[in-house]
């Protein structure tokens, strides 16, 4: 017996074990009737081929290996940066489960989200019936402050107007008459995660300052010097709002952040169960619009937040992701521009340090190709700081990126050197990026927990900056914004760099005249 | 202890070293190396010249006798390369405790190299002494003779503890304890009329292995290197070799010198920077092959395997030019001569603003003049507020130098290539050279610099450090007595602090007229010694206040 009681062995180990193996060959060679393995081998140097790339490309309808997520995702993401505010999904429960268990392999942390359970007959009928129970449920079980409503395709196909739907549930007395439940439409066959964050944004703060659906007076603005800051859907969003935080202090400023989610995504283990921690204030959020101005870390998460509030009388400006010297001083400069604050001296102090660890570092990237594929905004910043490092950001693929977004990479190519013999591939997958890697390859690949399957077919050695990051723990406690984001960035890329050189010359006797202590 | 001093007494003694002839005899006995300052930042110790000397024996165990401060801080920090064992990497030490120091460590230190006998079975063991049992007085000679006898293996005593002086007598001291116990010990299998010596070549990031085809082509085989990716028996039969090439750095001179009296191995000093100074080795070393009876028609075969990696080399750096065209270079070195790179420079399409000489004897210096021509700008020692005055006139876009100015160049805002020691890319031999024009290029086009040139988006251009130095270099320009005092502040002799104008006030005081004179009078020129020509040139410039 290979497993034991008193030795027992997990997947790892257990099935490598003689028994497992004789039973694993005996049924491949009498019942799968498996391929020759020479043609096996065959498709698969054929798939590394310009031939094959060629048809790849050609692809129309089937997408495989998305590197995007659906609005819904994004939805709650937003949703849950509020204060006590309870994500509720009008749709089929199964969404909303995916939702929880992508957020909570991320950020390592319960992600508390309900759904109207719609079935069958409410797929037929109409989902109304799931959302007055639903939302009365809600209330009671989960005592929320707020509950933002946005939905699943399901509900979108029907055509259910969550608008009516909301009212006619507050009629039925589901939740009182002036209880908050702002409310976006988020079908996840448009767009992708960061349209649904853009959608609930824009949702709240049409709630708070447009009337609340009509049950109240709407906000007059009043303009006061505060600023507000929205992150946009982003993995690191813990690390990045506590450094913005920081930042903001540092320069004096008065600030509302819109939608922080830094606490919920990192409550502590004390013997208290956090269902809600943190969040923006229902209060702030409403006086959000005397705000002086908006700045928004990534456009293409709030390309209708935006305008929404500018068309409120605020100063707008939008940042994509910025990471390193040059974006970094692009956003101080705006906010010192907008509120006439000061660069304190820390943040010049920081300034140096980075410039200064990227030039001690700077020549084991230089000269450097990648891969880059993500979110557009985070794919924008970290082309903009390795194009600042000297690398070459050859390839970089957005699935949710727009031809917009494209023509906004290239223009980043052309301001640089390096960015001579770069492509950008909107709208993309990974199995195109697959055959990217065989046919242009790079020297290394940054992406999320999916790339490692890239890595494994195609040999380039990944850095894991993005979402989601399933098996790597912890990482979206350190920000990636601000000087020291961009000193976590460049010291995530060297240590890859260095990991990798050290396994290339790890073999004794053979390879490891160069395994070296000092690199 | 009279043992060990008086070893180092004879290493100060060299008498192949040319700085060293030129020194009064009480002069010599105080050193060839500078005195350590009391209180200055200081290099590394005679153990760590030992060490790092002796540590690219690739198959001995390298056991250090000592507390832990000196191994532990130390093991294994030696970019050299090994093309296969890989023991020397490991780090053996006795991390001796309060006992040891009262009772002594010798015990404790044969037992050590027992274990190391029974476990790993090196062909020799190396045991380096440092400051505390040389203090207490475990003498490691006995415990090496006494481990030999018992174990029948080398086990070879490095008597070099840190506080006898600097690194580079380290070095000497490791040459002695080949020369006393390991040189001539074996005999090799066989020999030819083609077997060379290479001395103080220590292979790092594997640059010996660029030259090591081409001698093999030329049918020379290296009998022994010391110590790059060396073997304890190729050391031990290295009395053998016909001829023997030391590289420049002086470091194991008396190796090469002794070896030369005791078994009549000549010797010339050579080095594999830059594609001239590597054909000049390859002939140098043929023809002294061909003297020690190897047929002659091995001086034509190196002429033709020169001219053909010659022009392979420059046809491989001819791509770069477009690149480097009005490109301006500024060469601070102090392993790697000055003028053994600036060929390779000059042909690339470089052009060199100017070079330290800080290190440099007069012979270099002419030589720079040939290369430069008279006009050439030589740096006998420059602030960082000059380097980056240099680079905003646009004299320099690049500093090339060792690790040392690094953080100066950075801070200046300089692009920086390192050419020495530190360095991760093997420049020797003509593989080597086309390698660092390749790294010139990337370094030049690093958008790093740029950076850290540009200021901070909020400064006030007109309040930056560099504004203020501008400034602070225009008043002192524009005002002829601080002009006057600059120059005269300017360092001739830095191991005793003498400045310029306190040797130009004795010189007109007393009348000075020699070397020694100068040595009397201000204390110049008695340390080191390296600022022989320097003072020189100040006498040579002062002919008239000297007759007064």
């Amino acid at each position: 017996m290979t497993q034991s009681a008193e030795n027992v062995l997990d997947h790892f180990e257990l099935f490598r074990g003689p028994e497992y193996q004789e039973m694993l060959v005996n049924k491949r060679q009498q019942f799968e009737n498996r391929r020759d393995p020479a043609e096996v081998e065959r498709v698969r140097e054929w798939a590394k081929t310009p031939e094959y790339q060629e048809k790849n490309f050609a692809r129309e309808a089937l997408t495989i290996n998305p590197a995007k997520a659906c609005q819904p995702l994004g939805a709650v993401f937003a949703a849950v940066g509020f204060e006590s505010t309870l994500p509720f999904v009008h749709g089929s429960q199964g969404c909303v489960a995916y939702y929880r268990s992508h957020f909570s392999r991320h950020f390592k942390e319960p992600s508390s989200c309900v759904s109207s359970s719609m079935t069958e007959d409410a797929a037929v009928f109409g989902g109304l019936n799931n959302m007055i129970d639903g939302l009365a449920n809600a209330y009671s079980m989960y005592k929320p402050k707020m509950i933002a409503v946005s939905t699943t395709c399901m509900a979108e196909v029907i055509g259910d107007d969550l608008n009516a739907f909301i009212k006619t549930a507050k009629e039925k007395g589901s939740v009182p008459a002036e209880y908050d439940v702002p409310f976006a439409h988020t079908p996840a066959f448009v767009g992708s995660h960061v349209t649904g964050y853009d959608n609930v944004m824009k949702g709240i703060l049409d709630h708070f300052w447009d009337g609340k659906a009509g049950t109240a007076p709407k906000l007059e603005r009043v303009p006061n010097g505060k600023i507000n800051f929205i992150g946009g859907f982003d993995g690191y969003t813990v690390g990045n709002l506590r450094e913005i935080k920081r930042i903001f202090g540092l320069m004096g400023i008065d600030y509302t952040i819109l939608g922080d989610t830094s606490d919920i995504w990192d409550t502590p283990t004390d013997g208290e169960f956090r269902m809600y921690d943190g969040g923006t204030t229902l209060e702030e959020a409403a006086n959000a619009i005397h705000a002086k101005a908006t700045v928004s870390m990534q456009e293409y998460c709030t390309e209708k937040t935006l305008p929404f509030i500018a068309a409120h009388g605020q100063e707008v400006a939008a940042f994509n992701h910025p990471v390193g010297v040059a974006g970094t001083d692009r956003f101080l400069m705006a906010l010192a521009r907008l509120t006439g604050a000061e660069i304190p001296v820390e943040l010049e102090r920081e300034r140096g340090r980075l410039v200064d660890a990227i030039a001690d570092s700077s020549a084991h990237i230089h000269g450097k190709k990648f891969a880059i594929y993500g979110d557009p905004d985070l794919c924008l910043g970290l082309a903009g700081f390795l194009l600042e490092l000297g690398a070459e950001p050859t390839h970089v693929l957005a699935t949710n990126g727009s031809k917009a977004w494209a023509a906004k990479v290239q223009e980043l190519f052309d301001s640089s050197p390096f960015g001579k013999n770069c492509h950008v591939h909107p709208g993309r997958d990974l199995w195109h990026l697959r055959s990217l890697l065989f046919t242009e390859p790079v020297d290394f690949l940054i992406g999320n927990t999916y790339g490692k399957y890239l890595e494994r077919d195609t040999g380039t050695p990944l850095i894991r900056i993005g979402f989601p990051i399933f098996d790597r723990h912890h990482h979206h406690r350190f920000p990636l914004w601000g000087y020291q984001g961009g000193l976590n960035v460049l010291v995530t890329i060297l240590d890859k760099i260095f990991d990798t050189i050290d396994l290339n010359t790890n073999v004794p006797s053979k390879t490891d005249y160069s395994f070296d202590i000092i690199r | 202890m009279s043992s060990l001093s008086a070893t180092i007494q004879d290493v100060f003694n060299e008498p192949g070293c040319a700085k060293n002839a030129t020194k009064s005899a009480a002069d010599r006995k105080k050193g060839c190396t500078k005195q350590l300052q009391p209180g200055g930042a200081a290099g590394g110790c005679a153990f760590d010249g030992a060490k790092i000397a002796l540590q690219p024996l690739t198959d001995v165990a390298h056991l250090v006798h000592g507390p832990i401060a000196c191994e532990g801080n130390s093991w294994d920090n030696r970019g050299a390369k090994s093309s296969g064992p890989t023991l020397w990497r490991t780090g053996f030490t006795t991390d001796i405790n309060e006992t040891d120091i009262v009772f002594g460590g010798e015990k404790r230190l044969f037992k050590a190299i027992r274990e190391i006998i029974e476990k790993y079975d090196p062909p020799a063991v190396f045991v380096y002494q440092t400051c505390i049992p040389a203090m207490t007085g475990d003498d490691i000679n006995a415990v090496c003779k006494a481990a030999r006898e018992k174990f029948g293996k080398p086990v070879i005593p490095v008597n070099s503890p840190g506080f006898v002086g600097p690194k580079n007598l380290g070095n000497k001291l490791a040459g002695e304890a080949l020369l006393d116990h390991v040189i001539g010990t074996e005999e090799p299998d066989e020999t030819t009329p083609y077997d060379i010596n290479i001395i103080g070549e220590y292979n790092l990031s594997g640059e010996l292995w660029q030259v090591k085809p081409l001698l093999d082509e030329l049918g020379i085989r290296i009998l022994s290197c010391i110590s790059g990716d060396g073997r304890y028996r190729e050391v031990a039969y290295s009395h053998r070799a016909r001829a023997a090439m030391m590289v420049c750095s002086k470091a194991m001179i008396n190796v090469a010198r002794k070896m030369e009296e005791r078994y009549g191995i000549p010797f010339f000093e050579g080095s594999f920077y830059g594609i001239g100074d590597t054909s000049d080795s390859l002939r140098q070393i043929a023809r002294l092959l061909v003297d020690r009876g190897a047929p002659s028609d091995l001086l034509d075969r190196t002429e033709a395997l020169i001219a053909r990696e010659e022009a392979r080399a420059w046809a491989a750096i001819a791509p770069l030019k477009p690149r480097f065209a009005g490109k301006k270079v500024l060469l601070i070195t102090g392993g790697v001569k000055s003028w053994s790179v600036v060929a390779a420079l000059q042909e690339a399409g470089l052009e060199l603003v100017g070079t330290s000489v800080k290190k440099s004897t007069k012979e270099d210096k002419e030589r720079i003049k040939e290369l430069l021509g008279q006009d050439a700008h030589m740096i006998e020692d420059m602030t960082p507020r000059e380097m980056y005055r240099l680079l905003k006139d646009a004299k320099a876009d690049i500093m090339l130098s060792g690790g040392r100015s690094q953080f100066v160049a950075l801070k200046a805002a300089m692009p920086w290539l390192d050419i020495n020691q530190e360095r991760h890319h093997a420049y020797m031999g003509y593989v080597g050279m086309v390698t660092l024009m390749e790294q010139i290029a990337r370094t030049l086009f690093n958008p790093v610099w740029e950076q850290v040139r540009r200021p901070a988006p909020w400064d006030d251009p007109a309040n930056t450090w560099q504004a203020r130095a501008d400034a602070q270099l225009a008043a002192e320009a524009a005002d002829p007595e601080k002009v006057e005092q600059a120059r005269r502040a300017g360092a001739i002799c830095t191991c005793k602090g003498v400045d310029l104008g306190t040797i130009e006030d004795a010189v007109r005081a007393h009348g000075l007229t020699s070397l020694d004179d100068v040595r009397r009078h201000t204390a110049a020129g008695t340390g080191c010694g390296a600022c022989a020509s320097r003072v020189e040139d100040v006498l040579a410039a002062l002919p008239a206040l000297a007759a007064e």
